[in-house]
């Protein structure tokens, strides 16, 4: 970093730290805890690392941050502490879409509503990966294909954002798939690349990897428009080349998994907007931008009413999946 | 004291209990096939099947004559059950004060007390014990690997 | 011979001062996380991380690797000389190296365990070296049939086999199966067994089950024994370190059998707990002291320790070469892969060739290097067993509480520890096995959820399990290994159709 910069920063700091009383009265006194609702090395736990480090790093935060594992029962330990704590302003919850689709399909003892929203930091894109040497190159060869009614699809966890997509896909393309649950992305990745299953709809970065080696390989991706242009991830291809399954007559706009970030329940409304206020200086650094590029994310920052607004619509659509799943709980 | 035939009924029942208790709320969860395979109730209701009926089976078996059964029929003694007590009382007060006290004065206090009130130890000594442990737990736990052991109410409500 | 050249470059980039010292540093913080149950090499590896982001990746990924070889024989620590097994792989560890050191050899116990673990390492490196290509392929054979057939294998090896009565075995398993489905079910989603208490929901950790029935179960029993009576004579005797390593050459077959079924396990997708389990049921089968199993004997220490460390070894391979994350470690560390800015996966090895050899090169001098210091503190370790019990049984009080909660910070697993305390206690006293209970919370709810995935593929058709020769001849060789006793029993009440009953009792005396 060259010496202008830094005194741009630290001038930056200067200015912030002068605003910030007036941002938020809130400041924390004591350690602050980030519980993040998934096992180590899961993109839920590398995303509250990340913004730990961040934070040490530009110390943003004057007390030490310490990150909490609660991955158990597919994230539901993690919420279920959080509803625990409610009035702690010293526990933040990271999570995903799951905080309100879990409660719709399982019977698990918290709702998003026991929490109180903080932000929406990035959005995971799906795409639809198939064996490397399958014979469809398009997303119409491929349901063409599934419409012999053998077809197996993998994904991680059952009834959430995976199998969602399934049977997203299976209504918009007529088709009927065998959905077989594993415990990761990262598993379903490896059962594909054996040739145990047809296809299965990891985010970028579950996949990356396998991509590169040759074992399977991208058909289009659930997003109004191409990813962003960025290196090449194959000798020929990179991420931008992907088309969109719209684009290849496979009918779904848009899915997309958002990693969230909760505080615990009843904080003051001062409290809340202190980590609002945190979420976004994370933003703005260098190395959040580089952690969305390393892990093949949109950079998004959803907050307040627009936060709200987009639960209520995902909300909306899953609780129709799910009701003609019949997988919703009594 | 506890006889051999006592312990091993208790325990049938302890195990049939927890096999009616897996078998009833696996109900919840469905058993057998759906369109969705194998449903998610039908392997805990086995099992707990299996464990009812096998603790059926040990439970007539130590309420048989005790000739099949085993060769002592005395399984606790009163001294062993007193030494049993002497370990196990204050462990579970132990674990029941540290919601309360928490982790550093909940065991400082657990050791100090096993050690010098049976007078294992002098005074001094278990003192310095417990402190050790407090402290050791601090360093290597909350400084050295950032699992933060809980504080207790009292502490909360002191301010920490 | 190309990969030899690879690896000797791979030697010139891991044997130099910087990387040495990162070793040692990473060895003993392994080995005090290891030796501390409920802090495992995943704590470890979490705090070294942000540490890392300024290091080659190649240093990085040395510094954490060697943490978990300390961490993987600081494990055995505990199990040894107290009964906590700090880890699932370590359990069949305080079989026989408990029992040898409360009979006063414990140097003997610590440094066989370190020693047949070394060896077990250094094969699993070896294979790596020299056929990670074709590792990879066979991991990739692997679908939920064929997972199921491995963890039906390594059940069908070692239960069937205790000295325990049928019907108290069969009850100990399948409560075991019970536990651990406790929590949400992977292939329906839906919350099960949790009977009221929601925090259930995130399932029993069998590191809270294990400091219970193992660890505060032994103590009670201990107790009232009158353990303080004992006289063990443990003086820190450096030469019986090196005695104890000097007879393990006489135990090659042991050594051998144990290191294929470790390598062979870590490839497939058996793990490491599976195979020391597996490694131990064999060896109590086939030696010829099988029948002293239980009661301290050398072969019951060497055939679950060198099992472990083959398969710990040789499962970091599928995850450099497929990506899959072996263990909560490997999970871990493929986290700051990523964020070093490396894709594990099968380009690893094309792209990355500085960074996987010199991995590999680090695996043969971090082992020595954690073996040379690990067998340094066995008499430091060993002289623990001359606390007096009445100052030593509140400390192992201590680490089983703080241990319980560590897991996942929850008060929950404390008090459930101690519940489960009072079950081992019970269930050791009335001659109930521990040893399937346990094997059944580890890998029981892996086995049904590949069990469901397979129906779901071959839509509830039991023919998937003989769908190809592989999971043929896994399936079969689980059979065998079940009904050979059944069969051999049958055999010998054939020819003598009168049953001794004096039999029951003598069967009492050691029941694993």
């Amino acid at each position: 970093m060259g010496r202008t910069s830094k005194l741009l920063l630290s001038a930056a700091a200067a200015v912030l730290a002068g605003t910030m009383p007036a941002l938020s009265a809130w400041q924390p006194q004591k350690p602050i805890e980030f519980v993040a609702t998934a096992g180590p090395g899961g993109g839920t736990d590398n995303l509250a690392r990340a913004v730990q480090n961040i934070i040490t790093k530009h110390k943003l935060v004057e007390q030490p941050i310490v990150v909490v594992n609660k991955g158990g029962g597919s994230g539901a330990e993690g919420y279920v502490y959080g509803k625990a704590s409610a009035g702690d302003p010293y526990k933040v919850i990271f999570g995903t879409s799951n905080a309100w689709q879990q409660p719709l399909v399982s019977k698990v003892a918290f709702n998003y509503t026991d929490l109180t929203p903080i932000a929406a930091m990035a959005q995971d894109e799906f795409l639809l990966w198939v064996k490397q040497d399958a014979p469809y190159k398009t997303a119409g060869d491929y349901l063409k294909a599934a419409a012999s009614g053998e077809f197996k699809m993998g994904g991680a966890q059952s009834k959430d954002t995976d199998e969602v997509l399934t049977r997203m896909i299976e209504k918009a393309g007529k088709v009927k798939l065998t959905y077989i649950p594993f415990k990761s992305g990262a598993e379903t990745a490896v059962q594909l690349a054996g040739g145990h299953l047809e296809s299965h709809v990891n985010n970028p970065s579950e996949s990356l990897g396998q991509w590169r080696g040759g074992t399977q390989r991208p058909l289009c991706v659930f997003s109004p428009k191409r990813l962003p242009q960025g290196p090449k991830v194959t000798a020929t291809e990179g991420w931008s080349d992907i088309p969109t399954c719209v684009e290849q007559g496979l009918d779904i706009k848009q899915y997309e998994q958002p990693r969230t970030v909760w505080l615990p329940g009843k904080v003051t409304p001062d409290q809340a907007a202190f980590y609002v206020d945190l979420m976004k200086k994370v933003q703005a650094t260098p190395e959040w931008k580089d952690y969305i590029e390393k892990t093949s994310q949109v950079d998004t920052f959803l907050t307040g009413a627009e936060f709200d607004k987009f639960i209520k619509e995902d909300l909306e659509h899953v609780k129709q999946v799910a009701g003609e799943q019949g997988w919703l709980v009594k | 004291m506890i006889s051999r035939r006592a312990l091993e009924l208790a325990t049938a029942v302890l195990t049939g209990s927890f096999g009616v208790t897996v078998v009833v709320s696996s109900l919840d969860n469905g058993i057998g096939w759906s369109s969705t395979g194998v449903e998610a109730g039908t392997f805990p209701f086995l099992t707990g099947i299996i464990i009812v009926l096998g603790s059926l089976y040990n439970l007539v078996r130590s309420v048989l004559p005790a000739a099949t059964l085993a060769n002592v029929p005395i399984a606790i003694t009163s001294i062993e059950l007193r030494r049993l007590a002497g370990l196990f009382v204050p462990a579970a007060i132990f674990v029941a004060a540290i919601p309360l006290a928490g982790m550093y004065v909940a065991s400082s206090l657990y050791v100090f007390t096993v050690l010098a009130i049976p007078r294992h130890q002098s005074v001094p000594r278990a003192l310095a014990m417990a402190a050790a442990t407090a402290l050791a737990l601090y360093v290597v736990f909350e400084r050295m690997f950032q699992v933060s052991l809980p504080h207790g109410a009292l502490a909360a409500a002191l301010g920490f | 011979m190309e990969n030899l050249s690879e690896l000797w470059h791979g030697f010139t980039i891991a044997v130099t001062v910087p990387h040495l010292a990162l070793m040692v540093v990473g060895v003993l913080l392994g080995i005090l996380v290891g030796v501390l149950p409920g802090l495992g090499a995943p704590n470890g590896v979490s705090l070294l991380l942000p540490l890392t982001f300024g290091m080659q990746p190649v240093s990085a990924i040395i510094l954490l690797s060697s943490m978990y070889w300390g961490a993987l024989f600081g494990g055995s620590v505990t199990s040894i000389l107290f009964n906590i097994p700090g880890e699932p792989s370590s359990v069949a560890t305080t079989f026989d190296g408990y029992p040898m050191a409360r009979d006063g050899r414990p140097t003997t116990a610590l440094a066989t365990a370190f020693g047949s673990a070394a060896f077990g390492a250094l094969i699993g490196v070896i294979l790596i070296t020299f056929l990670a290509t074709w590792v990879a392929q066979v991991a990739l054979a692997f679908g939920p049939a064929e997972y199921f057939a491995v963890y039906f294998l390594a059940f069908a090896s070692f239960v069937g086999m205790g000295g325990a009565a049928p019907v108290k075995t069969i009850v100990a398993l399948a409560i075991g199966f019970a536990i651990a489905a406790i929590g949400i079910d992977t292939v329906s989603g839906s919350v099960r067994l949790t009977m009221g208490v929601d925090e259930l929901v995130k399932g029993v950790n069998f590191v809270v089950a294990v400091m219970g029935l193992f660890g505060i179960g032994e103590l009670l029993v201990a107790v009232e024994e009158e353990f303080h009576a004992r006289a063990v004579s443990s003086k820190i005797e450096w030469r019986e370190v090196f005695r104890a390593i000097g007879r393990l050459p006489r135990h090659s077959v042991a050594l051998l059998r144990s290191a294929a079924i470790g390598c062979w396990m870590g490839i497939t997708p058996g793990g490491p707990t599976a195979a020391s389990f597996m490694s131990y049921g064999i060896a109590r089968r086939f030696s010829r002291r099988g029948r002293h199993f239980g009661t301290g004997e050398v072969e019951g220490i060497i055939s679950p320790e060198t099992a472990d460390h083959a398969a710990g070894t040789s499962a970091l391979l599928p995850m450099l070469s497929l990506g899959i994350p072996g263990s909560a470690t490997a999970a871990v560390m493929m986290g700051g892969l990523m964020i070093w800015g490396l894709n594990p996966g099968p380009m690893l090895f094309v792209d990355q060739k500085d960074f996987v050899w010199g991995l590999i090169a680090s695996m043969y001098v971090g082992n020595i290097v954690a073996v040379a210091l690990v067998l340094l503190t066995v008499p430091v370790f060993a002289a623990l067993m001359r606390i007096p019990f009445v100052v030593i049984a509140p400390l192992i009080v201590i680490i089983c509480v703080v241990g319980a909660y560590s897991v996942s910070n929850s008060y929950l697993d404390v008090v459930m520890m101690l519940g489960f305390g009072i079950v081992g206690y019970l269930f050791k006293k009335l001659f109930y096995p521990l040893a399937p209970l346990v094997l059944a919370i580890v890998i029981g709810d892996k086995a049904e959820d590949a069990f469901r995935q397979s129906m779901l593929m071959s839509k509830g058709s039991l023919s998937i399990f003989f769908a190809n020769k592989l999971v043929t001849c896994l399936i079969v060789a689980g059979l065998a290994l079940l009904l050979l006793p059944l069969v051999l029993q049958l055999a010998r009440l054939w020819r003598k159709p009168a049953a001794p009953a004096a039999e029951t009792t003598a069967q009492e005396k050691v029941i694993i």
